[in-house]
């Protein structure tokens, strides 16, 4: 059978560093094919060559059988290639129809976009998606928002469907149900490429497996008769092992959050009557299915948003809720949001400038006359070594050219310079590849084991399974159940369901 | 995740193109880094450009490039030269002021306004007779500076209680001050002995004198203003935190950068060198103040802390060359008769010839098979 997609010796490199090296990938339709790797392994990249974002150095693409120059990402939409991105290209102040209008122009505004909402209705009800063309993304939830990309390449036409770390922001029902409508898109004759590094859904849900590590291609499989172990081996070069947990008694309540409301951005409120508290010590997860006020707790418990009601009281100040969030910083909370560059990094900024700006106010780079630009660069040197962030040519190089998973290591290697006594990690994981995931993991257990409270908030239920003392479940803005560990995975996902 | 390097054709809206192999096409990279010097040079071609355009638009005009030449360095006879410094004080004052507004992302277009405010507080201590005769000029200083700062604070006010966006109302302020300045000017403080509409002229020691080389004291100012913010802006922690401020915002707060307490500071600051520009303007040129002393310096200062990049420091010398465009072109319009507008023309060439420059900067054009 012709191959859809065939990508054959593919070399890029960007300003010198080797992205991809001689990397190889074959998709044919029906398949859905999954491209495994690492954080850095060069998956996206090649699949934004695939898509005609990047031109590359050298190599062929070929599409049914045909090789090609793509001129652009019209050119592959053309061609019938279709990328949905890790982070979507969405225009957040447009409607659904229009943004989709938008990447499918039509000669006229009016009839176009008459057009575009009943190929969204049919598309959407095809799928089981639920989306109303005429809502505003901004007011979507990040699953919607990836059902419109979805339907966004598909009434582009596309016959090869690229989907980059597309359950990343899931939860296991919304991955779950995303998986099932890939596969019924396969049986439909489209090429899916599925760009992960979840091993459990590449045993699950592909037919085909290519690995990537290093910018290579290392190995086409089959999921169903390779083991999760060679697998492993072939993504990782080495597996990383379950960090040890030690028991440890729980000290005094260092966070208590009482009954506290937020709004969203449009008035809506997401939460509403939360309540809850960490001890000294212990690792409290909360769990839920994204879009249920997990967000904007987040944000107003790291001081990014102000609650409308409600209290967070922390140790040592009291309630902070609506004091600026120096106060809280000052008091030793440490943030770790979900979105780096909203709230976490200065994507134009250093490196150094960007590991700096958390601690200066102590008087440890210079006097508020004068800083100590030295001692920054020598900080900011060490804690990129010490937190094994890649991709650094100097620390005086832009944070926004690290990778996703290389700028969480720079936030985290932040967070914890100053020995925080209460953490709040919202999804810190997210997009990281098995190694870079190992060691958040070792660093919060590491902060719990020193006395410290943290607040893990993830969509991920494995991650909270593994590193939490007590769970709640958080479900329409309120905290509807908690579980001591070791809690049942199947309570949990019954408590989330049970109470939307 | 790799936007930053993004490619961009030129032809990407066509959903057609087949493989043209053979004939190539430009291609449009973004650039990651580009070494000072490269830029320096990408910024002086660029200028070169605009400075040959404009000299053809010259030329077309009437004014040989010879005749041009000759007229600029006619600028460095002490005459000249001394007229290039005092009116380079005022600019380089709008210059910073714009310059650190735009650094926190507050856009200041108050400077008319502030600078009105600053004349008027000025003039007030003048006309009451505030102080003994020697610290007069402090005083006047001071009023002057207070002025600029209620003025665009009341925009900074407008803007956190009712949401009013600044570049609205310190745009539209600028009208308010300049009325309420012709209020004055037609009555209260209307020259009695000649009935213009006008101050009294300041007393000899209300004025900011020359000290000597052709200098005016009102340049000094306008220095010590410049390396201050040089010295703010650059190496100070308030500095450091002014960056986050305007690349990430939210994100400064988050963790924890006091950026309410640093955008008061900063605007109250862009407030008091618009407020000195004003004050040295009446008191180093007219020594009284006049209907327009202000005109068109919302235009100049913009223009100054663009081209600057709003650097403290390279302020100053933008504002001396633009100091010297505005001497020659007075020069020119009194010798050859072309409208002050070429002037103005001439300054919209070249600021087009830098923001080109930015875009090179950012991008590589590149022609690939």
């Amino acid at each position: 059978m012709t191959s859809a997609l065939e990508l054959t010796g593919i070399r890029k490199t960007f300003d010198g560093v080797v992205a991809l090296d001689g990397a190889v990938f074959s998709a044919i339709p029906g398949e859905v094919h999954a491209l495994l790797g690492e954080n850095g392994a060069g998956k996206s990249s090649l699949m934004n060559i695939a898509a005609g974002f990047y031109v590359p150095d050298a190599g062929t693409v070929a599409v049914n059988g045909e090789t090609v120059a793509l001129s652009g990402p019209a050119d592959a939409r053309g061609r019938g290639i279709g990328m949905v991105h890790q982070h979507f290209k969405l225009v957040k102040p447009f409607t659904v129809a229009e943004n989709i209008l938008l990447a499918n122009p039509r000669p006229s505004f009016r009839s176009g976009i008459q057009d575009i909402r009943q190929n969204v209705r049919k598309q959407a009800d095809q799928l089981g998606f639920d989306i109303d063309p005429e809502r505003r993304v901004g007011d979507l939830s990040v699953a919607e928002q990836q059902q419109v990309e979805i339907i966004k390449v598909l009434i582009g036409g596309a016959r090869i469907l690229i989907l980059d770390e597309p359950t990343a922001v899931l939860t296991d029902v919304e991955a779950e149900r995303l998986l099932q409508i890939v596969r019924r898109l396969a049986d439909s004759g489209v090429a899916v490429v599925l760009v992960t590094h979840k091993l459990h859904e590449v045993k699950r849900h592909a037919d085909a497996v290519t690995i990537m590590r290093g910018g290579r291609t290392v190995a086409t499989a089959d999921p169903h008769v390779a083991s999760a172990a060679e697998l492993t081996e072939l993504t990782v070069g080495q597996t990383a092992p379950l960090p040890a947990r030690a028991e440890r008694p729980r000290g005094t309540t260092l966070l208590n959050v009482g009954a506290l409301y937020c709004a969203r951005g449009d008035g809506q409120v997401m939460v509403a009557d939360a309540s809850f508290f960490v001890r000294a010590g212990e690792i409290y997860g909360l769990a839920g299915v994204s879009g249920n006020g997990q967000a904007e707790l987040a944000e107003a418990l790291i001081g990014a948003r102000q609650p409308l009601s409600g209290e967070i009281w922390l140790e040592g100040p009291g309630d902070i809720g609506t004091l600026p969030p120096a106060v809280r910083r000052e008091a030793g909370l440490a943030a770790i949001p979900a979105d780096r560059y909203a709230f976490a990094l200065a994507g134009s900024l250093s490196i150094a400038d960007n590991f700096t700006v958390a601690t200066i106010q102590s008087g440890r780079y210079g006097t508020p006359w004068l800083i100590d630009r030295t001692a920054m660069r020598r900080d900011a040197l060490e804690a990129v070594a010490a937190y094994d962030v890649q991709g650094v040519r100097g620390v005086g190089q832009k944070a926004a050219l690290l990778s996703g998973g290389n700028a969480q290591k720079l936030v985290i290697a932040r967070e914890f310079s100053r020995q925080p006594t209460v953490i709040v990690a919202h999804s810190p994981s997210r997009g990281l590849d098995v190694r870079a995931c190992a060691a958040v993991h070792e660093r919060l257990l590491a902060a719990r084991d020193r006395g410290a409270a943290v607040v893990l908030i993830s969509e991920d239920l494995d991650e909270i399974l593994a590193l939490s003392d007590r769970i709640g479940v958080m479900t329409r803005g309120r905290i509807v159940a908690e579980f001591d560990r070791p809690a049942d995975r199947q309570e949990i996902g019954r408590a989330m369901v049970d109470h939307a | 995740m790799h936007d930053v390097a993004m490619t961009m054709r030129e032809n990407s809206p066509s959903p057609k193109p087949p493989p043209r192999r053979g004939v190539g096409r430009f291609t449009l990279d973004m650039r990651q880094a580009l070494s000072p010097w490269k830029q320096a040079g990408i910024l002086a071609g660029s200028l070169a450009i605009g400075l040959f355009i404009s000299v053809v638009i010259l030329d077309i005009a009437g004014i040989a490039p010879f005749d041009l030449v000759r007229e600029l360095a006619g600028v460095f006879n002490a005459d000249s030269l001394r007229s290039v410094l005092v009116r380079a004080a005022p600019l380089i004052l709008v210059g910073l002021s714009a310059g650190l507004a735009f650094r926190i992302g507050f856009w200041n277009l108050g400077l008319e306004g502030q600078m009105v405010f600053g004349g008027i507080g000025a003039t007030a201590v003048s006309i009451y007779g505030i102080g003994p005769e020697s610290t007069r000029l402090v005083v006047m200083g001071i009023a002057a500076s207070a002025g600029g700062l209620l003025w665009v604070m009341l925009a900074y006010w407008m803007k956190v209680r009712f949401r009013v966006n600044e570049i609205i109302s310190t745009l539209l302020m600028n009208y308010i001050a300049s009325y309420f300045l012709l209020h004055l000017l037609y009555g209260a403080w209307q020259d009695s002995k000649t009935a213009f509409p006008q101050s009294t002229q300041y007393q000899p020691f209300e004025r900011l004198s020359d000290i000597g080389y052709g200098i005016n004291s009102a340049l000094l100012v306008a220095l010590a203003a410049a390396v201050v913010a040089g010295w703010g802006v650059h190496l100070s922690r308030a500095g450091f935190y002014m960056r986050f401020i305007s690349a990430n915002p939210n994100m400064a707060k988050v963790v924890g950068v006091p950026v309410r307490t640093i955008s008061i500071a900063v605007i109250a600051l862009s407030g008091v060198a618009a407020g000195l520009a004003g004050f040295v303007n009446v008191a180093s040129q007219e020594g009284r103040l006049t209907q327009s002393f202000f005109d068109g310096y919302v235009f100049s200062g913009v223009l100054i802390a663009f081209l600057s990049r709003n650097d403290p420091i390279i302020v100053v010398i933008v504002g001396f060359l633009l100091a010297v465009l505005f001497v020659t072109g007075q020069t020119l319009q009194v010798f050859y008769q072309i409208p002050f507008t070429m002037v103005q023309l001439i300054e919209a060439i070249i600021v087009i010839a830098v923001a080109s420059s930015e875009f090179l900067i950012r991008h590589r054009i590149r022609w690939t098979r």
